[in-house]
């Protein structure tokens, strides 16, 4: 028995997801995630070669913790913001 | 027919099961480990038994490759979100990142926060368009817009090359995990794991993994929950008693407080973490759990419930972290004089939940643990078999599949990557499995994540663009991970690495997309033969624009 073969091509359709105002929401919070984890990496890794070597022992939370919770809490602030956004479907 | 042959492969492997307790526990020659062990086998064999009878269950529904593949598109959008976050909660980031922050503290933490980046990132841009526009793997997505055959092959082997490469982290932990709960050797335990996930998966499919994926989570969220709650008990809820002694006992002492090994090299750290961040929108088995949603609402609220859980488990992981520093290093039970853990750092919470909770709670994590490696490996198998039938077969022949041949080289390919886990597993043993998922994602990052990019949202995508594109991130990326110092020097033993970095991300993925751009700018090709364009993109824009 004849399988169906592969699909034909039949025309070009564009695609501009970018075009709608949702697009444009998406692309900005892309944006923001891309450019607040960059952010805490580059305050972590200038923070590693411009610490101070102590000897007092350290007893709370240091600033690269706080750098690190904050991305995550950022990220998880953005994705909630984005499912709760009205989406029209 | 089908299930006397399902029957006997259960009875196989729970026989299989029983038969490594049984020699395990008669292999201990002291009493009292012979109790501490005992919890640890009667938790073990009733998560082993439980998760077959689940496969048992799901492989007498798995009649279509629908339901073996994508259980029928009908988990609900809080379950979804449960497994995704279970398939995040494994092996790798439990024992791997826990281990890595025993070894070196913060360092670990930041692979935690790379993980959790890369969640919005794939809400953002691939979740949704994959509901809409694919069923079984995410090359569906490409082919509505490129020519079937020559993407098909493309996904097919970047799944199977990531999903290989991401087999050998769960194995790998796998391996170490059994090894220290039966005193086995490693080989035999890898090899235990591997026939269980192999009739696990071969079996049950997608439905059974998903459930396991989500009663597994429950649990690692509340064992986790509470060795961290028991460790922040014995320093009276003093976050920072936990954090003197952590840096007390560690010869790092107050660094542990910093990011470190990480820092050294920037450009090292930078590449980690864009693969990290861009990888699991590549990734074969978390973009395949969009397929077993209804629609884009479920696939983006699975998303929010996942990243939500995935933040809670790695907070957890962090208490978990430093108090196995405080707790673990000075202990002679559990570390050497050098403060090297029994059994390898990756066990850190294993003997964390020990101390803080005896044998009873040690036996509960390790089953869950074990429970953790199973069902993720499972669903890398399916994800892998969806696309060995769904795109590697059929690119290759040229022809669609009826729905018995479909499902039936989906088993065949699952047993098939089983197979090559136990192989891969067994060569890369005492890796930092955390460590290893991260290249897993930075290939997946360059060889999968340009494409899905471009063919959503840039209309000059041609399949010849893609085809090459692919191609080279494919290829460019392994390659370049195989001679970083991990592979080249520290598993194949060849010397200095000829790539400095482990994680080749942060080159790769730019070429990957300029290339994609040069190739279908550079040469104007008939549309007929090297576009595809189905009316589905169309009505998905519409659909977004109105």
């Amino acid at each position: 028995m004849q399988r169906p073969s592969l699909n034909k091509t039949t025309e070009v359709v564009a695609l501009r997801v970018t075009a709608n105002r949702s697009g444009v929401l998406r692309f900005r919070l892309v944006l923001a995630t891309i450019v607040s984890y960059l952010a805490m990496m580059a305050f972590l890794i200038h923070r590693a070669r411009h610490a101070t070597q102590t000897a007092v022992v350290a007893a709370d939370f240091s600033p690269a913790m706080i750098a690190l919770a904050s991305c995550m809490a950022f990220s998880v602030v953005l994705t909630g913001l984005f499912v709760f956004v009205r989406h029209g479907d | 027919m089908r299930i006397p042959r399902n029957r006997m492969l259960l009875l196989l492997a729970t026989a299989s099961t029983f038969g490594v307790c049984g020699s395990a526990y008669s292999a201990q020659p002291d009493t009292q480990i012979r109790q501490a062990e005992f919890s640890t086998i009667v938790f073990f064999v009733v998560f082993a038994v439980l998760t077959l009878l689940f496969s048992f269950w799901a492989a007498r529904r798995a009649t279509s490759s629908s339901e073996y593949l994508t259980a029928g598109s009908s988990i609900s959008s809080g379950q979804n979100g449960l497994a995704i976050a279970g398939d995040y909660m494994s092996a790798g980031a439990f024992l791997g990142l826990s281990g890595a922050i025993y070894a070196s503290g913060l360092d670990g933490m930041f692979l935690a926060a790379s993980y959790l980046a890369s969640w919005p990132i794939v809400l953002f841009l691939v979740a949704e368009p994959l509901r809409r526009l694919g069923k079984y793997s995410f090359a569906d997505v490409l082919t509505y817009r490129l020519k079937e055959r020559p993407i098909r092959i493309l996904a097919g082997v970047s799944t199977i090359v990531i999903v290989s490469f991401y087999l050998v982290a769960q194995m790998v932990g796998a391996g170490e995990l059994i090894s220290l709960l039966f005193g086995i050797g490693y080989g035999p335990a890898v090899i235990m794991v591997g026939l269980l996930m192999i009739v696990f998966s071969t079996l049950g499919g997608m439905r059974a993994a998903t459930w396991v994926q989500i009663i597994k989570a429950i649990l690692m969220i509340g064992g986790s929950a509470m060795i961290a709650t028991l460790v922040l008990v014995r320093f009276g809820f003093n976050v920072s008693d936990l954090f003197k002694t952590a840096a007390s006992n560690h010869p790092n002492g107050n660094k542990i407080m910093d990011i470190r090994g990480f820092a050294q090299d920037a450009v090292a750290t930078l590449s980690l973490g864009f693969g990290v961040l861009f990888g699991t929108a590549g990734l074969p088995h978390i973009l395949m759990r969009f397929f077993t949603v209804s629609d884009e609402r479920a696939a983006r609220v699975s998303v929010f419930y996942a990243t939500c859980l995935i933040g809670l488990f790695f907070a957890m992981l962090f208490i978990i972290g430093y108090g196995s520093i405080a707790l673990l290093r000075s202990d002679a039970t559990y570390a050497n004089a050098s403060g090297a853990l029994f059994g390898g750092n990756n066990l850190a919470p294993i003997h964390l939940a020990r101390a803080v909770g005896g044998s009873i709670l040690a036996g509960f994590i390790s089953a869950v643990a074990f429970a953790t490696i199973l069902a993720v490996v499972s669903g890398l198998l399916i994800a892998g078999a969806s696309s060995a039938a769904n795109d590697l077969v059929v690119g290759l022949s040229g022809q669609q599949l009826d729905e018995r041949m479909r499902l039936r080289i989906s088993r065949v390919a699952a047993m098939a990557l089983g197979v090559l886990g136990i192989l891969l597993g067994l060569a890369c043993e005492g890796q930092n499995v955390a460590y290893l998922l991260a290249l897993a994602t930075a290939i997946a990052a360059s060889a999968n994540f340009p494409l899905l990019l471009l063919a959503i949202y840039w209309d000059g995508l041609t399949t010849r663009g893609a085809v090459v594109g692919g191609t080279f991130g494919l290829i460019s990326s392994v390659v370049l991970t195989a001679m970083g110092p991990t592979i080249w020097s520290k598993v194949l033993g060849l010397g200095p690495a000829i790539f400095p970095y482990d994680s080749p991300a942060l080159f790769t993925v730019p070429l990957t997309l300029f290339v994609c751009w040069l190739v279908s700018i550079a040469r104007a090709e008939p549309e007929e033969d090297w576009r595809l364009a189905q009316p589905a993109v169309a009505q998905y824009v519409e659909s977004s624009n109105a």
